[in-house]
């Protein structure tokens, strides 16, 4: 899977979770501000992404530090590269 | 017009308008009083009715304290009466089918006292965490009850704690907007219960409220009179949607979220 096949996954994923815009989907998007999401959607974005990409994720302290759609392509890019 | 604007209305009747004021501002004078001399004395007496109650039931501390939260909530009800009027359509006895996951919109601080009005009192609420952080007099039965506090457990807390009521023919509810409704519309629904009913089968039953938001809308400190409106629709059962695979979850809250949007909007013209 390449980096743009997980990028294209994440957005698509978390757009149909939470009924989100594509157009909104920017790597810069804040969770908060931008795209609306709270602390209570991250738990439902953490199994949503867990499912999508089979691996856990909730118990990592990074995914505290998460604050914008880039940071989560980060953090998911990397895991998976560190699974391989 | 809604109730609220009903009441400061300058057409009226000048006469009825400072009656209608003066209504208000005895209500406020004497329920908030009132409501935290009920909470003290409920503290003070709880030892006692707690083993007094265990004793005579035999029930599990968790149950127990259910039980009291339900009789805490009728109290209330009871105290807000003179001002305030219960209406309920759908909850007689036996008609909700336990175990189950209650789904309700959220309007008002005050719309957990009115879940007094369910014929059922093994409830346990399903919570962010602010509530266990800054309302530190109900923190301790809050814990005794079991209630969930499903940012500190996660999903796999959730559905273990969830799994242990439902295994006892008890009911989880949760209000899935997730925060009170600013204007009165229901919001967006989180995805909790409704992944939890796919995955336990448990059937959701979904709840609408109306009038708490005329009696103490957010941001608002003091309350006014109301009539409180408290419906239940069929419940939904998730095997349904079971077969929509990784979209199931999301069907269901769709589903549940337009027939509570619907049923809330169609009280409000009701109570106009």
């Amino acid at each position: 899977m390449t980096d743009r096949e997980i990028i294209t996954l994440i957005d698509t994923t978390l757009v149909n979770e939470f009924e989100l815009n594509m157009a909104d989907m920017a790597a810069e998007a804040s969770l908060k501000d931008d795209l609306g999401l709270d602390s209570l959607d991250r738990v439902d974005m953490v199994i949503v992404l867990e499912k999508a990409f089979g691996f856990k994720m909730g118990e990592e302290e990074a995914i505290k530090a998460i604050r914008t759609l880039g940071d989560i392509h980060a953090f998911v890019i990397n895991k998976k590269q560190l699974m391989q | 017009m809604t109730h609220q604007s009903a009441v400061f209305d300058k057409k009226r009747n000048p006469l009825q308008a400072a009656g209608s004021f003066l209504v208000v501002v005895v209500m406020n004078l004497v329920m908030f009083p009132l409501i935290v001399l009920m909470t003290v004395m409920g503290i003070v007496l709880f030892p006692i009715c707690f083993i007094s109650g265990k004793i005579a039931t035999g029930w599990q501390n968790d149950r127990v304290m259910r039980y009291f939260v339900w009789v805490y909530g009728r109290a209330w009800m009871i105290i807000m009466s003179p001002f305030v009027r219960f209406k309920r359509t759908g909850l007689t006895r036996g008609s909700i089918d336990m175990p189950c996951i209650i789904v309700i919109n959220h309007l008002s601080f005050f719309d957990t006292y009115c879940m007094a009005l369910l014929p059922i009192s093994d409830i346990a609420f399903a919570v962010r965490s602010w509530p266990f952080k800054k309302l530190f007099w109900y923190r301790p039965f809050m814990r005794l009850a079991n209630y969930l506090d499903l940012e500190a457990i996660g999903w796999e807390g959730t559905l273990r704690d969830s799994r242990r009521v439902f295994e006892r023919k008890g009911a989880i509810l949760v209000f899935p907007e997730g925060h009170r409704s600013g204007d009165g519309k229901v919001q967006r629904f989180y995805s909790g219960p409704f992944r939890l009913a796919i995955e336990t089968g448990v059937p959701i039953v979904p709840l609408c409220i109306t009038g708490t938001d005329v009696l103490l809308p957010p941001h608002r400190w003091w309350m006014m009179p109301a009539t409180v409106c408290l419906s239940a629709l069929a419940p939904v059962d998730p095997r349904e949607f079971m077969g929509d695979g990784e979209t199931a979850h999301i069907n269901l809250r769709k589903h549940v979220r337009k027939i509570i949007a619907e049923q809330v909007e169609k009280m409000r013209k009701e109570a106009l």
